[in-house]
């Protein structure tokens, strides 16, 4: 998880796309639910989600190929679309990179690229194919067509055909998730680039976190038809707002607690807690990051109990990930007990084997657990 | 996502296009339905319960031939290890191209008491006279059943093959896994998957069969069509024409329900079809056996007929000959490229409406302009009679209050009644073939164009226009070659002295002079066989 955070501007940014109130609901089943979210000019926002969670749905709203029943859209000013009027998507200026690219079979690469260009002359639609084709690399293929080119290709070449027109806004759904996993990471960062540099305010749809993690400035978390949280990768991955996100972006496994006013209870330990912000009691989970336990093999009995044991052993480049789950005690409140908890280490341990695992002190996340509303 | 356009007109004019496509056919049901009673109970007194029977006897023996036929071929073809089997492969299609009334007239003239081969029996055998031998009469209506079934199998033939072909090989090899032989898999796991492929194309010879009228006319096997011709052309009666009509509407709209029926929740799609096939083994006696099965069907069904019609041709052609061939077949040319032209504008019409427009209902239209390929020409003849002759009264009518003088029939005794009759009858011919092209262009496309700033017309005109021409010249030409070779309609529609080239050809056959327009003959075969070229092609590509 690396994240690639952009150095703020210090002049004030200007918002570009406002969208307030907007509900989807056709036929009486609600997609979109009284969504607020804003971005700013020169922003990539990843919008991130389990799939039917409306991700898709609002990046349709948004190009004007979704009738929203409720809310507005305002796009640099304009209004684009309320419950009065909408404007038709061709005439919105948004630029859109469609999972499969939808290149015109029938065009050349050149053709393609020019097709949203009619409204200007002859010279400067040369101009600005070239510009394109030379930035993206496609100079060698400009008369090919489209099947003659590779995954990667047909992708530069869907960019280079929506930024043509230059779009106010760049929309892009799924946009990697036709491409070789090897080649993921170094194409994402490419194209990054290219769209700051062409100061390029997108939004981009994704149901994998690390894709958000390494291309967005912003990332919004939806469930539901909700926006659940919307902020830099860095402060969602540190601070999520919810159990819903912590546990969609997996950031941690879950240690359920019990809380009282100044100390937690769990069958890791019991440890004391900064209760005055939350005020959470009763039965609560704490987010664990695998960084935060600390495993100690058992020497003896006498003087480390066994708390945990091991249920489940892959390898990784990081060492051996286990999953551990809490030992049978009658004797303990059976609430409390766990089964998957993730932990990393160097250390060979086996099956079933018995360990004391105990959580270091840090700021401690508690969250309620929501099951499907 | 929504689709993107709501344009009124377009909405309007797609509804309008359904509306007068399928108002014929409601006028002439109307008017069946209301035919007196009293002549209604007259025909059921007399004939009609023997028409309905010697439909129905007919039917029952096309299918069931065809289905022989058809499905041992297609098994022989696709699962057995006989020789000249890529040549069989295509070769088995050909009969599709020969009109049943032609192979009728040729096998007739070729298994007559005077014709050679009773002769050189005779002339071999001493024989002097019809009670000194027993030799089949080919003029019954098991002759017709099995003219019909032979030039109809290949339906048959084309669908279940496909349907072997396409089938899942991993299904056949996990029944080779659990113990069972090449030959009991077929039987318990080919045969069953295919079943759904060989409703549907039985289904389709049942409607061919339906609607033939040629063949059982030059048979004089009275069914419901040759009811329907005699009873308007002979006796002017329209009404009784319509009552008869309705019925085999009804008993069409039977079949197609049926058909939906049989095919409901039976879908066997696969993702590995190309895997190399284990074929039986079958002995040399077998094979033998397999293989004479099949080239007695291409032979009987095609190459026997076409090589009679040739030497006709070779021996009876002259100049005049030619000039009214060339005559009449500007005729059907013109008719066809009319027919065709309307037909794949409207299918493209209703085709993108269905696909961009927002209206709720937006297949309606599309659905409604599909159902004329049900109806038989006659039915479809007696359709647009009952429809357009009224509205020809009503015109002159209005023109002589008008003070101009009557146009005469202007739409029931002229091209345009054979040309809407072959619109509505092949329209779902293009539609099918308009809608699968739609089908293949991803939907992202039609969403494209919006963001890059290019709308509805330009959207059509550059992107699903372009994109979809092959198949709107495949469905041109499919709609072309119907349109050449449909008989019953043209023949009931036509104007006084307009000959097309099928209705030349079968006046002819009536008049036992087929000799003289063999040429004509032999061009409809050959535009019977461009369509047979183009799904062969297709299927080949895919």
């Amino acid at each position: 998880m690396t994240a690639l955070l952009a150095t703020q501007p210090s002049i004030e940014p200007i918002t570009l796309l406002t969208i307030q109130q907007l509900s989807i609901i056709p036929q009486e089943k609600v997609i979109i639910s009284t969504l607020d979210l804003s971005l700013d000019e020169g922003d990539i926002l990843g919008l991130v989600g389990a799939s039917g969670c409306g991700k898709t749905t609002l990046l349709n709203a948004i190009a004007g190929f979704s009738e929203p029943s409720k809310g507005q859209i305002v796009i640099d000013g304009n209004l684009i679309s309320d419950s009065e009027h909408s404007v038709p998507a061709e005439q919105r200026q948004v630029g859109m990179i469609f999972q499969d690219y939808a290149l015109f079979p029938h065009l050349t690469v050149k053709e393609n690229i020019a097709f949203g260009l009619g409204k200007l002359g002859k010279a400067e639609q040369l101009e600005q194919i070239d510009h394109l084709l030379t930035l993206l690399k496609l100079n060698d293929y400009r008369d090919s067509y489209i099947h003659q080119l590779s995954g990667g290709q047909q992708q530069r070449v869907a960019i280079a055909r929506a930024l043509a027109p230059k779009p106010k806004l760049l929309l892009l759904d799924e946009p990697f998730s036709n491409i070789d996993a090897r080649l993921r990471n170094e194409l994402m960062v490419e194209i990054r680039q290219l769209l700051k540099q062409f100061k390029m305010t997108a939004i981009f749809v994704t149901h994998n976190k690390d894709e958000v993690f390494t291309f967005a400035d912003k990332m919004a978390v939806m469930a539901q038809g909700r926006l659940l949280q919307l902020d830099a990768p860095s402060i969602v991955c540190q601070q999520p707002n919810s159990y819903q996100v912590a546990d969609f972006l997996q950031l941690g496994s879950w240690l359920p607690c019990q809380v009282n006013s100044a100390s937690a209870q769990s069958l890791l330990g019991d440890f004391d807690i900064d209760n005055h912000r939350d005020k959470q009691t009763g039965l609560v989970y704490l987010l664990v990051k695998p960084s935060k336990l600390q495993l100690n093999v058992l020497v003896d009995e006498q003087h480390n109990i066994a708390n945990a044991q091991v249920e489940h052993i892959s390898v990784t480049e990081q060492g051996y990930h286990y999953y551990l789950s809490s030992l049978d005690d009658p004797a303990k409140d059976k609430s409390l007990a766990f089964s998957k908890l993730s932990l990393y280490s160097d250390v060979a341990l086996s099956f079933k084997q018995q360990v004391v695992v105990s959580i270091k002190a840090h700021d401690f996340l508690f969250f309620n657990k929501v099951t499907n509303p | 996502m929504i689709a993107l356009y709501n344009s009124k007109t377009w909405k309007l004019s797609s509804y309008l296009i359904a509306l007068v496509l399928i108002v014929p056919v409601l006028v002439m049901l109307v008017g069946g339905v209301s035919a007196s009673t009293q002549l209604f109970a007259h025909l059921w007194q007399t004939v009609l319960p023997s028409y309905i029977e010697n439909t129905l006897l007919l039917a029952f023996w096309v299918v069931l031939l065809a289905l022989f036929f058809g499905v041992f071929s297609a098994a022989i073809i696709t699962q057995t290890n006989i020789v000249f089997k890529q040549q069989l492969r295509w070769l088995l299609l050909l009969p599709l191209a020969m009109p049943a009334y032609l192979v009728a007239y040729l096998y007739t003239d070729l298994f007559d008491y005077a014709g050679p081969v009773q002769r050189t029996l005779r002339a071999t055998f001493g024989w002097q006279s019809p009670t000194d031998y027993w030799f089949f009469d080919i003029r019954t209506l098991p002759g017709a059943a099995l003219m019909l079934a032979l030039v109809l199998f290949p339906y048959i033939y084309m669908l279940t093959r496909g349907a072997f072909e396409q089938q899942d090989q991993n299904l056949i090899r996990a029944s080779r896994l659990l113990g069972l032989t090449a030959k009991q898999s077929f039987f318990k796991v080919a045969l069953p998957l295919a079943r759904p492929a060989i409703a549907v194309s039985a289904s389709l010879v049942l409607m061919e069969t339906l609607a033939d009228f040629a063949t059982v006319q030059y048979f004089s096997v009275n069914t419901l069509t040759t009811a329907i011709y005699d009873t308007w052309l002979g006796y002017g009666d329209l009404g009784a024409a319509n009552a008869l009509a309705s019925i085999l509407m009804l008993l069409i709209l039977f079949v197609v329900l049926a058909e939906q029926r049989s095919r409901a929740g039976l879908r066997h799609q696969s993702a590995r079809p190309n895997l190399t096939r284990e074929l039986i083994q079958l002995s040399f006696g077998q094979q033998l056996i397999a293989s004479i099965f099949c080239w007695a069907l291409v032979i009987l069904g095609f190459l026997l007929p076409i090589t009679l019609l040739i030497i006709m041709a070779v021996q009876y052609s002259d100049v005049a000959q030619l000039s009214v061939l060339f005559s009449t077949g500007l005729n059907s040319l013109k008719v066809s490229v009319f027919a065709a032209t309307i037909a794949v504008v409207i299918a493209l019409s209703l085709g993108l409406y269905q696909r961009l427009h927002k209206d709720k209902y937006r297949k309606i239209p599309q659905l409604i302009s599909g159902f004329g390929y049900a109806v038989p020409g006659t039915v479809l003849a007696m359709a647009m009679l009952s429809t357009l002759g009224p509205l020809d009264h009503w015109i002159n009518g209005l023109a002589e209050f008008l003070g101009f003088s009557a146009p005469g029939l202007i739409l029931s005794g002229s091209l345009f009644a054979i040309v809407f009759a072959l619109v509505v009858r092949f329209s779902a011919i293009a539609n099918g073939t308009i809608a699968s092209g739609i089908k293949q262009i991803p939907q992202s496309l039609d969403y494209a164009p919006a963001t890059l700033g290019v709308n509805l017309i330009g959207s059509l005109t550059k992107v699903h226009l372009p994109i979809l021409s092959p198949a709107i010249l495949v469905a041109w030409l499919l709609v072309f070659v119907e349109a050449m070779k449909e008989l019953p309609a043209v023949l009931l529609l036509r104007p006084f002295n307009f000959e097309t080239l099928s209705s030349q050809i079968y006046q002819l056959i009536s008049d036992e002079m087929l000799e003289q327009g063999a040429l004509g003959a032999i061009l409809i075969v050959l535009f019977g066989l461009l369509p047979i070229v183009l799904l062969n092609k297709s299927k080949e590509k895919v």
